[in-house]
Formats: C-alpha cells, sequence, structure tokens
C-alpha cells in the first residue's frame, strides 16, 4: 500500500451548512501537495476527512488504494501535525515521540533508538528527556513532526503547522520540512492560507474557495495560469481590467475595455471564449513596463498600453511600488517597477502624473468575467470566490 | 498579604476582613477542637469529681478503641468501606464527567447537570429515605426484578453493606462529578485527537492522556468523597442494618446515648486522624500537592 490519497466525490455538510462540495481529486504518492485558501474555506475540513476524524457526508476516501470508509482514526496510515502541535505536556519529549510506538507494542530499546534517530532527523539531538514545556516554540515543533514521523505514516498530514511561529523561524521551517519530506518520501498534505508557503514547498497545490477547488496545478502554472477569477486574484497580486471580447485568434484576443480602448490578452486554449464575451484581463505589477508617452505601444509587446495616474509610489529596495488609477473606470493599478527604470525616470513618478504602461499580452490572463472574487475592505484580501 | 489586601480594598476593610478571618479560624475552629482534645484527654468524671484527685491528662479514652474488638472492627470497615465508596463513585462519575465535558454538545450538558442537581434540591434525609423504600425487600427494585425474571426471590439489599454503599454513591456523586468535569473540561481537544492519531485505543487514551491531565480533580473529588462517606452519619443510620454500622454511629453513641463526652471526642479525633491519613495518601500517591487542590 502507498501513500497516494484519493477523493471521490466527498462531500461534508454540516446541518444546513455544505462546507465541501463534490470534491475528486488524486493525490500521488511521495509528492507534498498544498491546500491554500482563506479561513472557512474547507481545506480543514478536507484535511480532517483524510485523517477520519470527520466522516463525509458523501463519497468516498481511498489511501493506497484502500477504502477508508470505516477506518477510524487510529487505524489509518496517516498522522496529523495539528496547528497548536497538541504534545503532551505531561511526558517528555522521548516520551511523546515514542508514544505512538508503545501503542503499537514495539520494545522500550527500539523506541528510544527510533526516538533518537528522529530527533537527530529533525535535527533536535540531546532534548529527549527534557519536558516538551521546557521547548522553545521552534523546538516543539520539530518534536511534533519527529512524533507524527515516529509511527510510519503513509501520508503526514499538516494542519498550518507553522502558523504559531515567527516569521523568520517560519521561513526557515519550510525549506527544512521540505527537505524532510524528500528524505522520508512521505505524502505530504499541507494546509496553509500562507501563498508563500503553499508556492515555495509544494509539487502541487490546490486552491480552494467556499468548499470547493479551484485549480489543481503545480506553483509556477497556478500563478502564471489561474483559472478562476478567484485564483488570479488570491494568489499573487494581479490588477483586474474588465472587457469585452472584440476578436479571438488562437490564443490572443483582442478586447475592447471602454475607455481605456483596444487590449490585447491571452486565453487558455480550452476557454470557449468568443465575440461579445464579458472577460476579466489580468496583468500582474511585475508585468507591467512604462514605455514612452504617445507610442501606440511597443511592438516587440504587442501593442497594449495603458494611461494610468499616479496616485502614490513608495520605494521597496529591489523594486518601486506605483499606486496609480485608470482613468475612466477609475480602478485601481499596481505597477512593480524592477532595476530597469532609471533614477531620473523614478523621481518624475508624482502623484498626479500621467504614466504610460505596456505589458505583454503573452504574460496576462483573460478569464470569463464573474461578479469577481469578495474581497476584504478591511484587510484588502480576498476573501471568497465568487459563484462562477 | 495584608499589603494586596489593602491595596484592593483600603487599610480599614482589610483589617476587618482579616480580624473576621481570624475571629472564625480562631473561637470557632480551633478553640473548640482545643476544648475537644482537652475532653479527650480527660477520664469521664461526674461534675463534682472534676478537678479532683482522679482528674488528669490520660490516653485512656484512645486506648478504648484498640481494646474493643467490636469497636475497632468497626473503625476498619468503616475506613474500608468508605474507600470503596470512594471508587465505586470514581468509576460512576468519571464516565458520567467525559460525557459531560468532551461528548456532550452544551446543551445537552447543561441539561444534565440540571438533571443530576434538582435531587439535590432535597434534602438528605428524604433522598436517602427514598433508596430505603426502592432497596426494600418489597421495594419497586426488587418486584421489578422479579417481574424480569433476573431473580426468583427478592433480595435483602438493606441487610448488609450494600444498601449503604449505594446510598453513598448517590449522596456524594456530585462531589465527585464537579471536581473531574472542570479538570477533563480543561483537556485540550486535540490531545486527545493526537493520541487517536498515533493509534491509542479509548482506554490507552483516558490512561495516558485523559487521566493524567484530570489527576489532580480525581484527587480532589477521592478526597471529598471519602472524608464525606466515612464522616456520614445519615446513610449507614438510615440505610444500615445493626450489622453495618459505621464509626460515626459509635461516636454519637458515646456523645449522646453514652453521656461520654471525653470516649466520644477521642473517638472522634481518630476518626479525623484516619481521614487526614488518608488525604495526605491519596495526595501523594497522585503526586498532588495543597495547590492543585485549592484550583
Amino acid at each position: 500500500m502507498d501513500g497516494s490519497v484519493r477523493l471521490e466525490e466527498v462531500v461534508m455538510r454540516f446541518g444546513d451548512f455544505t462546507a465541501i462540495d463534490k470534491t475528486s481529486l488524486e493525490i500521488g504518492s511521495g509528492e507534498f501537495f498544498s491546500f491554500l485558501g482563506p479561513s472557512g474555506c474547507g481545506k480543514t475540513t478536507l484535511l480532517n476527512m483524510i485523517g477520519g476524524f470527520l466522516t463525509p457526508s458523501e463519497g468516498r476516501v481511498s489511501i493506497g488504494g484502500e477504502p477508508m470508509a470505516g477506518v477510524s482514526v487510529n487505524r489509518r496510515p496517516t498522522a496529523m501535525i495539528f496547528q497548536n502541535l497538541a504534545l503532551f505536556p505531561l511526558m517528555t519529549v522521548f516520551e511523546n515521540i515514542e508514544f505512538g510506538l508503545e501503542v503499537r507494542g514495539v520494545d522500550r530499546r527500539t523506541r528510544r533508538a527510533t526516538a533518537e534517530r528522529l530527533l537527530s532527523l529533525v535535527a533536535l539531538e540531546g532534548v529527549g528527556s527534557r519536558r516538551v514545556t521546557e521547548l522553545s516554540g521552534g523546538q516543539k515543533q520539530r518534536v511534533a513532526i519527529a512524533r507524527a514521523l515516529a509511527v510510519e505514516p503513509r501520508v503526514l498530514l499538516l494542519d498550518e503547522p507553522l502558523s504559531a511561529l515567527d516569521l523568520k523561524l517560519r521561513q526557515h521551517m519550510r525549506s527544512e520540512l521540505k527537505a524532510i519530506q524528500r528524505k522520508t518520501g512521505i505524502t505530504f498534505i499541507y494546509i496553509t492560507h500562507d501563498q508563500g508557503e503553499a508556492l515555495t514547498m509544494s509539487d502541487r497545490v490546490a486552491v480552494m474557495s467556499a468548499g470547493r477547488l479551484q485549480q489543481v496545478a503545480d506553483p509556477m502554472t497556478l500563478y502564471r495560469q489561474p483559472a478562476t477569477g478567484f485564483v488570479a486574484a488570491f494568489v499573487g497580486e494581479n490588477n483586474r481590467i474588465e472587457a469585452r471580447v472584440i476578436d479571438r485568434l488562437g490564443e490572443r484576443v483582442r478586447l475592447d475595455a471602454g475607455t481605456l480602448g483596444e487590449l490585447e490578452g491571452r486565453v487558455g486554449e480550452e476557454a470557449s471564449l468568443g465575440g461579445g464575451a464579458e472577460v476579466a484581463l489580468y496583468v500582474r505589477p511585475e508585468q507591467l513596463r512604462p514605455v514612452a508617452a504617445g507610442t501606440s505601444g511597443d511592438a516587440s509587446m504587442g501593442g497594449s498600453t495603458l494611461v494610468a495616474e499616479v496616485e502614490s509610489v513608495s520605494f521597496e529596495g529591489a523594486w518601486l511600488m506605483v499606486q496609480a488609477r485608470l482613468p475612466g473606470s477609475g480602478e485601481a493599478l499596481r505597477v512593480q517597477l524592477g532595476s530597469e527604470v532609471s533614477r531620473s525616470f523614478a523621481d518624475a513618478l508624482v502623484p498626479g502624473e500621467a504614466i504610460t504602461l505596456g505589458y505583454d499580452p503573452a504574460e496576462t490572463v483573460v478569464l470569463p468575467r464573474d461578479d469577481g472574487p469578495r474581497v476584504d475592505e478591511a484587510t484588502g484580501e480576498v476573501v471568497e470566490a465568487a459563484d462562477v | 498579604m495584608f499589603r494586596h489586601l489593602a491595596a484592593r480594598f483600603g487599610g480599614p476593610l482589610s483589617a476587618a476582613i482579616l480580624a473576621l478571618l481570624g475571629i472564625w479560624l480562631i473561637l470557632m475552629v480551633t478553640l473548640p477542637q482545643l476544648q475537644m482534645i482537652d475532653y479527650s484527654l480527660r477520664p469521664n468524671l461526674l461534675p463534682d469529681q472534676r478537678g479532683g484527685p482522679e482528674d488528669g491528662w490520660t490516653l485512656a479514652n484512645y486506648a478504648t478503641l484498640f481494646a474493643n474488638d467490636i469497636h475497632r472492627a468497626i473503625f476498619f470497615k468503616t475506613l474500608w468501606s468508605s474507600v470503596l465508596v470512594t471508587l465505586l463513585t470514581l468509576a460512576v462519575s468519571y464516565p458520567l464527567a467525559w460525557y459531560l465535558a468532551k461528548v456532550a454538545t452544551p446543551r445537552q450538558a447543561a441539561l444534565c447537570i440540571l438533571l443530576l442537581i434538582i435531587p439535590f434540591w432535597i434534602n438528605e434525609i428524604m433522598r436517602t429515605y427514598s433508596w430505603f423504600i426502592i432497596l426494600a425487600f418489597r421495594g419497586p427494585l426488587n418486584e421489578l426484578l422479579l417481574m424480569l425474571g433476573l431473580i426468583d426471590r427478592p433480595i435483602r439489599f438493606l441487610s448488609g453493606d450494600g444498601g449503604v454503599m449505594v446510598g453513598m454513591v448517590y449522596a456524594y456523586i456530585l462531589f465527585m462529578v464537579f471536581p473531574l468535569y472542570n479538570a477533563i473540561e480543561s483537556l485540550d481537544d486535540n490531545q486527545v485527537r493526537a493520541a487517536r492519531d498515533l493509534g491509542a485505543g479509548t482506554l490507552r487514551t483516558h490512561r495516558r492522556i485523559v487521566i493524567p491531565h484530570a489527576k489532580p480533580g480525581i484527587a480532589t473529588g477521592c478526597i471529598m468523597t471519602f472524608m464525606l462517606a466515612a464522616g456520614s452519619y445519615a446513610v449507614p443510620a438510615l440505610l444500615g442494618s445493626p450489622g453495618s454500622r459505621w464509626f460515626t454511629q459509635i461516636i454519637y453513641n458515646w456523645f449522646f446515648e453514652g453521656g461520654n463526652w471525653n470516649q466520644g471526642a477521642a473517638y472522634a479525633f481518630l476518626l479525623l486522624v484516619l481521614c487526614i491519613g488518608f488525604m495526605s495518601l491519596v495526595m501523594k500517591v497522585f503526586k498532588v500537592g495543597l495547590g492543585d487542590i485549592a484550583k
């Protein structure tokens, strides 16, 4: 039995509330797979169903090809790392790690040897006889990993395990988790609302919203070819411009963006967007480049230009972040300018000035227009996908 | 300590609080107890003999217990039966407390606690008498068992210690359930989930995770139940048979029927020593301090 996980048309309802809507998914053995989504999107529910803490209202969960219906938590080949770690505070580090082995009737000496080996795997030698309450946050984190690995799970479930750590430690633990996963070859299923974690560690990421999978893809595809408006807005930053399709040639579409004039963009091959379709064009801040005013755009860039009014400029070291506003539609536009812009150009960017920007249509994404994802007014974070 | 109080309530009020506490502790607790110790160490004399040549401190009253086989047997039976009552109450209360703290929804738990408390609005004598009725030779429990065909003749529940046990478990269950409930309730659910996730079954999860966590609550409940059971008078008086006398009944008899306060005081102190001894033992076994229990 391998560490693959398969969800078939899984539904989870709590009373009238549908937490997970008909979801099917396959996770390969040895894969580092992440569920990414805002809080309340159902990702923890999915994890709990795989771990056996919840029984799906409908559908099937199987691990390594074996159906898990009726298999209780303590008999599943999974181990969970809890958000609050849930280390046993009355036990020592050794006792924590050995707990799962003790349950399995492994003798004392073998248990201790395994615990020592795991402690060295997580770079924590020598703390075995300490109480877990005496450890620092990062050390507790490692003990939790060691404790879960001790039972040799085929699938390790991680429920936002890094969220309690400070930024620096979190970034360090990312690479460490990835290294442990590579070393052990265990399937990691990772839950997070932090796209940085999901993108840096995962082989594949499932973006979730409102109980549904929005897109399942490798991190780069997710970033470059988002499949839905939610993914486009949730993963990385994106500028959204509403338009209507004029005509289409292969992947390339010409768009009528109202007062912004004619723009070009790229659609996925499978998208069935014909002339007249209402769409949204997504251009990332770093894809916008300043071009000389008055030109109808650099021919090499495909000819699309936008003129915006600068609202504010912030210098972030490696780049300049320009906050601008499009005339007419009044929509905000964020532009990230790299080191290629000259000092004099940067100095000329003062609020109220017009800036002309071009982009390569091949780097953009055109998606059917939905009502747009719901954005939290206070934080500016995407909360929930619009119904497509 | 006074400074803390003074900072919060002001000098005069704090002084008043401490004075009240002191008066209570000294006048109502310490002095009467000292008086009783004095009684217990003197022979029982007629009023005109007091202060006479026969009056003086002696351990004779304490020695009585060890010379009297019947009293000694009842003393140790009271100890043993109280331990048994405590264990039975624990066995009944633990699943109940677990259910209330971790399984039931808040509504169910509230309803359950209400149902547990309502009987305690009735006084102890009445409640105990109702057990007397239930357990009677021709009572409803025997009728029911006969009807179900589980027994072919009525059982004399009240002739041995059985009736006393049942009555006491019932009378003191709340003193066990609430400390347990408080202790279990404070356990993080993820602890239980983690234990299950690592492969532990129900029994092991309780033995290794829940019970160690609930230890202070278990100790508190056991101590309270034991103290109440060992010091109980009404339940053994009502539900006991002549063959199942409780040590408290002997003490009562010395005081109010024998009129020998000196002997009664000595017996009462022996019971107190027994209780304190048991409490220390439980605290040692469970490795809890007074601070844990006061929580």
